[in-house]
């Protein structure tokens, strides 16, 4: 049910596009539900896949 | 013969990483020939990765001969790495994928993502594992990341 996929940006460039990737590291929830720019506590990322999951 | 890729001073530092490794890994390597030379360097780097100890399992795939595996393992990208726990002979798959070549900073993430397996732990919050536990439909991270 949980996927976590590391993706080198550079290789994937229509991917990186289409979520919008400029700066690193860029945490893309389920396609584009949520988003998280930077490395960022624990907390913060639930926070967002909570919000990206309920929509 | 073609050089190793690591050399010795890396192969040192990841075996003394390794003095830590706790259960067995499973390394799940999907490639193609259309991305050859990418797959290729990816393939020959987790052979000798794998190499360094023998708590570590390489499994090598081709995404489209092993169409049932990479459905299986949720592959679609190639080259693609699936770090999943191994016991006995059975794989459990937590998820965990890289797709592209981990080199550069990528590589240490790679070897992180071992030990995690290895260590049967996410490390993760009681609120956090809670609200995982809790979770009615697929959750797909992904985090991009660039080698320099």
């Amino acid at each position: 049910m949980i996927r976590a996929e590391g993706v080198e940006a550079m290789e994937y460039p229509e991917l990186s596009d289409r979520f919008g990737v400029s700066g690193v590291p860029q945490t893309t929830i389920n396609g584009g539900a949520g988003t998280v720019v930077g490395a960022v506590p624990e907390q913060n990322l639930l926070a967002e896949i909570m919000r990206a999951v309920s929509r | 013969m073609t050089d190793a890729l690591l050399n010795e001073q890396i192969i040192g530092q990841i075996r003394e990483a390794f003095l830590n490794l706790k259960e067995p890994v499973a390394i799940i390597f999907f490639g193609s020939r259309e991305n050859f030379d990418y797959c290729d360097d990816t393939r020959r780097l987790l052979e000798e990765v794998s190499g360094i100890d023998d708590r570590l399992t390489l499994k090598l795939y081709d995404i489209d001969t092993d169409s049932e595996a990479a459905k299986r393992y949720r592959v679609d990208k190639t080259p693609g790495i699936v770090i999943a726990a191994m016991n006995g002979d059975q794989i459990s798959d937590y998820g965990i994928q890289y797709s592209g070549i981990p080199s550069g900073h990528e590589f240490s993430t790679l070897i992180q993502a071992i030990l995690l397996v290895s260590s049967r732990e996410s490390g993760l919050t009681p609120q956090t594992r809670e609200f995982l536990k809790n979770l009615q439909s697929p959750l797909h991270l992904q985090v991009f990341v660039t080698p320099t």
